[in-house]
C-alpha cells in the first residue's frame, strides 16, 4: 500500500498546481498530505478522524480563512486528484483505491469544517450573552447618569 | 355600499417534475369551502409526501369542522398549528420518518370577495391584479430573512446556494407560527397558490404573462406547470390558480397580443406562399411529402404555433414544433445543415408578413416582428437541446468503440495514454457529462444491494438515496446542494445533530463499495461507477457543510449586532460621564472649590 502511497505522493505538484501558486503553503497541501497518510495506512487502522488534519484546519480557521475557502479548496484538490490519477495509475484498482480514500477525507473535511462552525455558533451564543449582560449593566448606569445629568442641569447654575 | 359578490373559478394542477421519481407536493381545491392549498413535502425517501399529505388532511378537515365557528385568520392559524403538531408527532414517533415536513400557502375564500391567505415555508401565494404581479406571502427561508435584515442583497440572494434553506416549516416544531394576511379580491383579480417548483423553474415574467391570458384557471394552470417543466422540472411543481369574476375589460397588453396575433393569422397565406415560392418541398426534410403536405405539415404548423405563442405570450408551441422536427430528422439519420437551411427559410417566409404589414400598420408589425424574432431563437434553442443529446450518446458511442479498440490491440495500454490530447481519456467525456445507460443501470444495481445492507436505518438509508441521485446527475450541477438540504431536513443545530449526517455518508460509500467488490464485473464500468460515486460523495459532505455554516452564520451576525450596541452605550456612557465632569467642575468653582450639587427643584 505505501508503494501507492509512494505513486500518489509524485502527484503532489500537479494536483496542488506548484507551477501556478509556488511550493509554499500551497492550498489544499493538508488535504492532499491527508488522502497520502490514508493511502499509506489503509487496510492497517481503523479509519477515524486524522488528528493532524484536523489540527490543520483548526489552524487555518483560526487565522481567520473561512469555511468556504476550504471547502473550495478540498473540492479543487479532489478533481485534480481524480483527473491526475486516471491519467497516471494503469491498475483501476488503484484508481478505485485512490478515489475511495479521496472521498473519504472529503468528508472527513467537510465533517471538520462543520463542526467547527458549530463551535463557532456556540462560542458566539456564549459571547452574545455576555455582550448583553455588559447592555445591562451599561444601561442601568446610563439611567444613573441621566437623573444625575437633569438634577445637575438647572439652567442658573449651568451659566 | 355593498359591493357585488364576485364568481369565483379556481383550478389546481401538479405534476411530478423531469427529475424527481415521485411527487412530494400536494394541494387542496375546494370550491365548497372556500380552500385552497399548496404543501411542499421534504424529508427524503418516502417521508417528504406522506408530511404533505398529512397536513393536507388535517387542514382540510378542520377548516370543514369550524369553519362556520371559528374567525378566519384563528381559524387558519388554529389549522396549520394542527398540522404542524400531527406531522411533529408523526416525525416523532418512527426514526425513517424523523426530519420530514412540509411548507403550506393556504387561502380561504370568504364571502367571495374577502380572502385570508397563510402561509409557511416557501410556497407562495402571488396576486395578478391590472395586469400586474404581486407576490403575498415573503419566503420563511434563511436567506430571504438575512435579505430582510439587510445582510444579504436580493441579487446575491437570486443566485444564493442555499436559497431554499427553510427557517420555518410544518413538523420541525408542534406550532407552526404562520404568517396571515387579508385582502380583498377586485374583479379581474387572479390569485396563484404555488410550490419552489412553478418560481424556481420560471422567470416572473413569464408567470405573469401567463396568468395575465385571457385563459381560463383551468389552462393557465397548466400552461404554467407546462412553463416549468420548459424550465427544467428539477422539482416537483403544483399550481392553484383563482380568477375572482369575469374580466370585464381586456387589459392593454391582452388587447395589444391579441391583435398581433390576428394581424399574423390573417397573413396566414402570405407567410405559407413565400414559403412555397422559396422552394420548402425541396427541402430534404420535405422529401417524404408531396409539396401540399410540406406546405401544410411544415409551414401551416409552425404558422399555428406561432399563433397561439404570441396570443398567450410564451414559446411553449414553437419548441415542441421544433422539437418534434428535429426528431424526426435526426431520428432518419439527417444531418444538421438541411435543418439549419429550412429554418432560415421559414423565418424569411415570415418577414416577408412583416414587410406586408409595415405598409399597413407599424405599430402591428413591430410586434408580428418580436414574435417572429421569439419564435425562431426559441426554435434554434429547441433544435440546440435536441442536439446536445444526440451529441452525448455519439460520444458515449465513440468512446466504447476506442476503448473496444485499444483494449483488443494492446491490454496494457490504455486510450488515455496515447498521444493524442493530454489528460484527456476514454471514459471522460471534455463536457459535464452525465451517466451513460449502463452506469446508470449498474448504479441502480449496487443501489439496492447497498439499502439491503444498511437495512432501514434512516440516515443511512437516506444517504444510499443521495448519493445515488447525485451520481446520476451529470457533474457541475446544483443538485448535491439540494439533495443535501433534503437529507439535512430538520434537525438540531449541535454536534450529535450534524455527526451522523457524516457518518450516514460514510456507511453509504462503504455498503456501496462493498456491493461493488461482490459484484465484480467489468473493470471499465466500476471505475466509471465509482468516480460518480466518490465525487457524489466528496459534492455531498462539502454541501453538508455549506449548510452549516450558512445555519451558524446568524450566530455570529447577532454577536457582531450586540457587540456595536455594546460598544454604542460604552460611548454614551463615556460621554455622560464627561458632561458630569464638566458640571462637576462648574459647581466646584461656584462654590469655593468645594463641589456640590444643585438643590432640587420644587414642584
Amino acid at each position: 500500500m505505501s508503494d501507492l502511497a509512494d505513486r500518489v505522493m509524485v502527484l503532489r505538484d500537479e494536483v496542488l498546481d506548484i507551477v501556478e501558486r509556488g511550493d509554499r503553503d500551497q492550498p489544499g497541501a493538508d488535504l492532499f498530505d491527508a488522502i497520502v497518510r490514508a493511502l499509506a495506512a489503509y487496510g492497517e487502522t481503523a479509519p477515524g478522524i486524522d488528528l493532524t488534519l484536523h489540527d490543520a484546519i483548526a489552524r487555518r480557521l483560526a487565522w481567520g480563512d473561512t469555511e468556504d475557502v476550504v471547502l473550495s479548496e478540498c473540492g479543487a484538490v479532489f478533481d485534480r486528484l481524480a483527473t491526475a490519477a486516471e491519467r497516471s495509475l494503469r491498475d483501476r484498482a488503484e484508481e478505485m483505491l485512490v478515489l475511495e480514500v479521496a472521498a473519504e477525507v472529503s468528508t472527513q473535511v467537510a465533517r471538520i469544517v462543520a463542526l467547527a462552525a458549530l463551535g463557532r455558533a456556540q462560542r458566539d451564543r456564549a459571547a452574545r450573552s455576555r455582550e448583553e449582560l455588559a447592555q445591562r449593566r451599561l444601561r442601568d448606569a446610563l439611567a444613573d447618569q441621566r437623573s444625575t445629568l437633569t438634577r445637575m442641569s438647572v439652567p442658573d447654575v449651568e451659566d | 355600499m355593498t359591493a357585488p359578490s364576485l364568481k369565483l373559478t379556481a383550478h389546481g394542477d401538479t405534476n411530478v417534475g423531469k427529475v424527481r421519481d415521485h411527487n412530494e407536493d400536494a394541494l387542496i381545491v375546494d370550491a365548497k369551502w372556500g380552500l385552497y392549498a399548496v404543501f411542499d413535502g421534504m424529508g427524503g425517501a418516502a417521508a417528504g409526501d406522506l408530511a404533505a399529505n398529512r397536513a393536507r388532511d388535517v387542514v382540510h378537515e378542520y377548516v370543514r369542522a369550524k369553519k362556520k365557528a371559528m374567525e378566519p385568520r384563528a381559524l387558519l392559524e388554529a389549522a396549520l398549528n394542527a398540522a404542524s403538531a400531527a406531522v411533529h408527532g408523526e416525525a416523532q414517533r418512527t426514526r425513517d420518518r424523523h426530519g420530514m415536513g412540509t411548507t403550506a400557502v393556504v387561502a380561504l375564500v370568504i364571502e367571495e370577495r374577502r380572502v385570508v391567505v397563510a402561509h409557511v415555508g416557501d410556497s407562495r401565494a402571488y396576486l395578478l391584479r391590472e395586469g400586474r404581479l404581486t407576490q403575498l406571502t415573503r419566503d420563511h427561508t434563511v436567506v430571504a430573512e438575512l435579505v430582510a435584515n439587510g445582510a444579504l442583497s436580493t441579487v446575491d440572494a437570486e443566485n444564493h446556494a442555499y436559497k431554499n434553506v427553510l427557517s420555518r416549516n410544518l413538523g420541525a416544531r408542534p406550532d407552526a407560527k404562520p404568517d396571515v394576511i387579508e385582502l380583498d379580491l377586485a374583479p379581474g383579480d387572479r390569485l396563484m397558490l404555488c410550490s419552489d417548483g412553478l418560481y424556481g423553474y420560471a422567470s416572473t415574467d413569464a408567470i405573469q404573462y401567463l396568468l395575465g391570458s385571457t385563459d381560463g384557471p383551468q389552462h393557465v394552470a397548466r400552461d404554467l406547470i407546462d412553463l416549468a417543466l420548459r424550465g427544467g422540472g428539477g422539482d416537483n411543481v403544483t399550481a392553484i390558480v383563482l380568477e375572482a369574476g369575469a374580466q370585464a375589460v381586456p387589459r392593454a397588453t391582452q388587447v395589444l397580443r391579441t391583435s398581433g396575433a390576428i394581424a399574423w393569422w390573417s397573413r396566414r397565406a402570405v407567410f405559407l406562399g413565400e414559403a412555397k415560392r422559396r422552394g420548402i418541398a425541396q427541402s430534404p426534410i420535405c422529401a417524404v411529402l408531396s409539396a401540399d403536405e410540406a406546405l401544410d405539415i411544415v409551414a401551416g404548423n409552425l404558422c399555428e404555433a406561432i399563433f397561439h405563442d404570441l396570443e398567450k405570450s410564451t414559446g411553449v408551441n414553437v419548441w415542441t414544433f421544433a422539437e418534434n422536427l428535429a426528431h424526426g430528422w435526426f431520428d432518419q439519420g439527417g444531418a444538421w445543415q438541411p435543418l439549419a437551411e429550412l429554418l432560415d427559410l421559414l423565418a424569411a417566409s415570415a418577414r416577408a408578413v412583416t414587410s406586408e404589414l409595415t405598409s399597413d400598420d407599424e405599430g402591428l408589425a413591430l410586434i408580428v416582428d418580436a414574435a417572429i424574432v421569439r419564435a425562431f431563437i426559441t426554435a434554434e434553442m429547441a433544435v440546440g437541446g435536441v442536439l446536445s443529446e444526440r451529441l452525448r450518446v455519439v460520444e458515449a458511442d465513440l468512446v466504447r468503440v476506442h476503448s473496444a479498440r485499444h483494449a483488443a490491440a494492446d491490454q496494457s495500454s490504455r486510450f488515455a495514454e496515447t498521444p493524442t490530447i493530454p489528460y484527456v481519456s476514454a471514459t471522460r467525456a471534455a463536457t459535464p457529462d452525465p451517466a451513460s445507460p449502463e452506469v446508470r443501470a449498474h448504479l441502480q444495481t449496487l443501489a439496492q444491494q447497498a439499502r439491503a445492507q444498511v437495512g432501514q436505518k434512516a440516515p443511512a438509508r437516506q444517504a444510499v438515496d443521495a448519493l445515488l441521485r447525485a451520481a446520476l446527475e451529470p457533474v457541475g450541477t446544483a443538485s448535491p446542494a439540494l439533495l443535501a438540504r433534503e437529507l439535512f431536513g430538520v434537525r438540531p443545530l449541535e454536534e450529535s445533530g450534524i455527526a451522523p449526517l457524516f457518518d450516514a455518508l460514510d456507511i453509504a460509500r462503504s455498503a456501496y463499495v462493498a456491493a461493488m467488490r461482490r459484484a465484480g464485473g467489468d473493470p471499465a464500468q466500476a471505475i466509471a461507477v465509482m468516480r460518480r460515486l466518490a465525487g457524489a460523495q466528496a459534492d455531498l459532505a462539502a454541501a453538508i457543510a455549506n449548510l452549516v455554516v450558512e445555519a451558524a452564520t446568524p450566530a455570529t451576525e447577532r454577536l457582531r449586532d450586540a457587540m456595536r450596541e455594546t460598544a454604542s452605550l460604552r460611548s454614551e456612557v463615556g460621554r455622560n460621564e464627561a458632561k458630569l465632569i464638566d458640571l462637576e467642575k462648574k459647581y466646584a468653582s461656584k462654590s469655593g472649590g468645594r463641589p456640590q450639587l444643585p438643590p432640587r427643584r420644587r414642584v
